[in-house]
């Protein structure tokens, strides 16, 4: 596909591969500083409490006991790794009211990991247990108690939400459903996932003097930073964040709290120290997806055109999400208004705050919540009308010139309406692409008959389609440095958490500037190296990380060229570069090495900033770039025992262009395993009336092995490369958009093969049993 | 307090080292903490995830539920014993994930190959679904399975050729 390429779209080996598979990449959880403490924390066993007395006596008198911090001796600040500035926040780093069941107390540092453990049990506490509440909708009834007192209410609330409801319309949805053959409603609902990151939340702080150094594992060095520099009072200059290698995050990797009280107790202690999660830790105190209950309303045409959707997403909020209306506004909403020509749309999002962790981030941010209930509604409106569910599809979905948000963010509006950008186009390619791939016409036999029926084994398939955006809107600025040996220095924000940026941006710089992948040393994420950037999530990393490092290469490119112009006596534009040469394009022996011209050219440099907003260049106006994408599944259930086994996925996807099409295909498994576990296996049990979480560990919150995975053949992606316009080389994010799609079909395969709908949760053999059992 | 420490000897990827250790020290721990093998991950701490896979004896055991002081006298191979140690040359089984991507965030890699390791060394010629039973204690929270098989099945065929 990528013929025209030397380096981009190739098949390359990983650039951190070498140092990951000899385990010579250090995380931060593998680093050991002479003369470190260990740091442990404190929890609450209570969901809602007042401390009334803290006696740290005892713990500090144990000997190895360095240092012990309560809400007494730590500043009142609050400590989110996540800046947005019209965020309301309610807690304190450390506070004196706890809001849910294991928030941190109190932290100690001692000379073992033993000794720290030892010392939390000599702390004395005095509580005052109030009222806490947990489901989203209970807290929702007038009279619940409030998570927030000084609220007033438990609905989040956001610049343009009214009364705690958070709406986007366009059209005139009453018109559309008075124009429809059929209405289908329903209401469904999508589970919380904890994002179980590999390596539990791992900080080491030191301080040199003035200067705090912190390694960590993070999605947003830069954040952090921040977040580090105000509460404690210092100037930027004064951090510096290092997460060069990062551990997978899914969207969880944002420690705020523990970095700062790690930094504090490094401060006071005057040693490094490292705190380090448990497992169960980690399950406990870290944010998690939210759960979401959607009651969907569609009216469609006999024809099979739909007329209207009205969605009400209420969502579990946790205490105080960093995130807060994020999640519906920036990308539940895109689904809930944008993934089908809807003509008329409707949306009302209520966030809900209860006794618990944070909800927030997780592989998706939205999309897949709304997606698993609004694509189990829409199959129900195929069958409603008798119409071949891909072909509803086709018919149906998001097409370039719908009506589309110019730019996402509906939370702090005003939102301005343009259309969708010409890059969702590839829709209808990737839907037909999936269906021939998964022989959908030779296996689907019209509604009601499954593929396949033996004995109580019944098999099924079902298809489902998805959209995430690529959130480039977002600054980021990267520097390319050209050494005096001809190799390059990349500098960027961005750290590599196993996605493959390090990879993508070698990939990049070595094909602008003629080099080869091993002449290019991407340093990533050191906050005191790299320029400012927002870091990796919201599938930004393409479009706004690797766009903004190969605009600065282009621009190091520029100044190559024109100092080998005037060595070679010609213009610049006859100039080719390749082979680590510069060199006439008609005449290729007259040329010089990049070598040469960087040592004339001392010091080749460029910080590139990352071009935003994009515009679509038909209507002039601004477009967020969305990545689509068509997922296909094979099914069997066992009527007995409601066992289900995924047989197959086949999923295409628009990436714009692949730049490497490997590392792309592992990310898109990622989030096809990601939401099989999510809705399959993941079950966070939180008690009902403590709101402690029975089985914080791996065994009894399962996340999909290789066993409940399809065979190598039975799992297959397909990349579909509609270059994007404003993408490095054409590409753009889409390491979250199968996450919107596995989960659905799944769930449309079980009906067309057991003949009932599960419009619950989780797809669990107890929930289908269920199923089976009331139908 | 500090409890009483017992010297051992350990024999890790032909080396010797003397250690003093707790009787309670997972191997996982004295590992990573006293002889500064990092490459060996904890993930969950409790043999739920197959991240601090090490071999023993060429066996994969959990070095997290292992304790160090039953390891003496026993062979112990880390993920930093697995290349050549003389000319540095990669494990053919390296040599698969590099070549076709077998990590993303590349924590439970170690786990991995050394589980991959043991399953190569015992059944040269593995199917898929060995492959697959071998590996299903070893779990990959970035989804990575269906490239790790292949990376495995390509390493057994290389290993095949060599020999």
């Amino acid at each position: 596909m990528s013929e025209e390429f030397r380096v981009v779209g190739k098949r390359l080996p990983r650039a951190d591969a070498v140092a990951k598979v000899k385990g010579e990449v250090n995380f931060a959880s593998d680093i050991q500083l002479p003369r470190m403490l260990h740091a442990k924390f404190l929890r609450s066993p209570y969901a809602h409490a007042r401390i009334i007395s803290i006696d740290t006596t005892k713990a500090e008198a144990l000997p190895g006991v360095k240092a012990v911090l309560t809400h007494k001796n730590v500043p009142k600040v609050h400590a989110y790794a996540v800046s947005i500035p019209s965020h309301q926040r309610f807690e304190y780093l450390l506070d004196e009211t706890v809001h849910y069941a294991g928030e941190e107390v109190a932290a100690v540092a001692a000379v073992t990991k033993e000794i720290a453990e030892e010392a939390l049990e000599l702390i004395e506490l005095e509580y005052e247990v109030l009222p806490a509440v947990f489901d989203k909708e209970e807290a929702m009834k007038p009279g619940a108690p409030l998570v927030h007192p000084e609220l007033g209410t438990n609905l989040a609330q956001c610049p343009r939400s009214v009364n705690g409801m958070l709406p986007l319309e366009y059209g005139d949805v009453e018109k559309g459903f008075a124009d429809a053959d059929y209405i289908i409603e329903g209401i469904y609902e999508s589970p919380l996932q904890h994002n179980v990151s590999p390596e539990p939340r791992p900080v080491v702080c030191q301080w040199v003097g003035n200067e705090l150094v912190c390694w960590t594992s993070t999605q947003i060095p830069q954040a952090i930073r921040d977040e580090l520099a105000k509460c404690l009072g210092i100037p930027l200059s004064s951090v510096r964040v290092i997460a060069t290698y990062s551990v997978g995050g899914y969207g969880g990797k944002q420690p705020g709290k523990i970095v700062v009280l790690t930094a504090l107790l490094a401060k006071k202690t005057g040693r490094p120290v490292k705190a380090v999660f448990t497992r169960a830790e980690d399950f406990i105190a870290t944010h998690r997806r939210i759960d979401a209950k959607v009651y969907a309303r569609v009216g469609v045409k006999k024809d099979g055109k739909i007329t209207a959707l009205y969605t009400r997403m209420i969502s579990n909020y946790g205490r105080d999400s960093a995130f807060g209306y994020n999640i519906p506004a920036n990308s539940a909403v895109t689904t809930c208004s944008m993934l089908y020509q809807y003509q008329n749309s409707k949306f009302e999002g209520y966030h809900v705050i209860t006794n618990i962790e944070d909800h927030g981030a997780m592989n998706g941010f939205g999309d897949p919540e709304a997606g698993f209930c609004i694509e189990r509604v829409m199959d129900e409106a195929a069958e409603r009308i008798g119409m071949d569910p891909v072909e509803f599809r086709l018919k149906n979905c998001a097409r370039y010139g719908d009506k589309g948000m110019e730019l996402v963010g509906v939370a702090f509006g005003p939102v301005e309406w343009g259309v969708v950008g010409p890059d969702i186009d590839s829709f209808p390619e990737c839907i037909r692409r999936v269906a021939e791939k998964a022989r959908w016409e030779e296996k689907w036999k019209g509604w009601g008959v499954p593929i396949e029926v033996r004995g109580v084994k019944r098999r099924g398939i079902g298809i489902a389609i998805g959209m995430h955006h690529c959130l480039s809107r977002t600054p980021d600025s990267a520097t390319v440095k050209m050494n005096q040996d001809g190799t390059a220095d990349v500098f960027s924000s961005d750290p590599e958490i196993g996605q493959g940026i390090r990879t993508a941006m070698g990939q990049v710089v070595a094909e602008v500037l003629g080099l080869e992948c091993e002449d290019i040393n991407v340093l990533l994420a050191d906050t005191s190296v790299a320029p400012y950037g927002y870091g990796v999530f919201a599938s930004r990393g393409t479009l706004a990380g690797t766009g903004t490092v190969y605009r600065a290469a282009l621009d190091v490119k520029r100044q190559l060229l024109e100092i080998a112009a005037g060595r070679l006596e010609v213009e610049p534009e006859v100039l080719e570069m390749r082979e680590r040469r510069i060199y006439v394009k008609e005449y290729p022996q007259k040329g010089i090495s990049i070598a040469e011209a960087c040592l004339a050219g001392f010091q080749i440099t460029s910080t590139a900033r990352a071009p935003y907003p994009w515009v679509d260049e038909r209507t002039g106006k601004k477009v967020s770039p969305v990545s689509v994408v068509a997922t296909i599944a094979e099914v069997e259930v066992d009527t007995e025992t409601g066992e289900l086994t995924v047989l197959k996925l086949t999923s295409a996807h628009d990436c714009g262009r692949a730049i490497n099409p490997t590392v792309v295909e592992n990310q898109i498994d990622m989030s096809l395993t990601l939401a099989n576990g999510w809705v399959r296996t993941e079950e966070l049990i939180i008690d009902k009336s403590t709101g402690v979480i029975i089985n914080p560990n791996m065994l009894d919150y399962k996340i999909m092995t290789i066993l409940d995975m399809p065979k190598m053949q039975d799992m297959q992606e397909i990349l579909v490369e509609f270059p994007n316009p404003w993408g490095p080389f054409g590409a753009k994010g889409m390491s979250e958009t199968a996450m919107t799609t596995a989960a659905p079909a799944i769930a449309n395969a079980i009906y067309n093969a057991i003949g009932v709908r599960i419009r619950g949760d989780h797809l669990t053999p107890a929930r289908i049993l269920e199923a089976l059992g009331e139908s | 307090m500090l409890s009483k420490q017992i010297p051992i000897t350990l024999t890790v990827n032909g080396e010797e080292y003397e250690v003093k250790v707790c009787p309670t020290d997972s191997l996982a721990d004295v590992l990573r903490e006293r002889l500064g093998l990092t490459g060996t991950k904890i993930m969950c701490n409790q043999g739920e995830c197959g991240a601090c896979t090490v071999l023993i004896n060429g066996k994969p055991m959990l070095s997290c539920l292992t304790l160090a002081i039953e390891c003496e006298g026993k062979d112990i191979l880390t993920v930093e014993g697995l290349a050549d140690a003389q000319t540095g040359k990669l494990h053919p089984i390296q040599k698969a994930f590099v070549e076709r991507s077998g990590m993303q965030c590349g924590f439970c890699t170690s786990g991995m190959l050394l589980t991959a390791k043991a399953l190569l060394d015992e059944n040269p010629n593995p199917t898929e679904d060995e492959v697959r039973e071998a590996l299903a204690g070893n779990l990959c929270r970035c989804g990575n399975y269906k490239r790790i098989t292949e990376c495995i099945l390509a390493a057994a065929e290389m290993m095949r050729e060599e020999e």
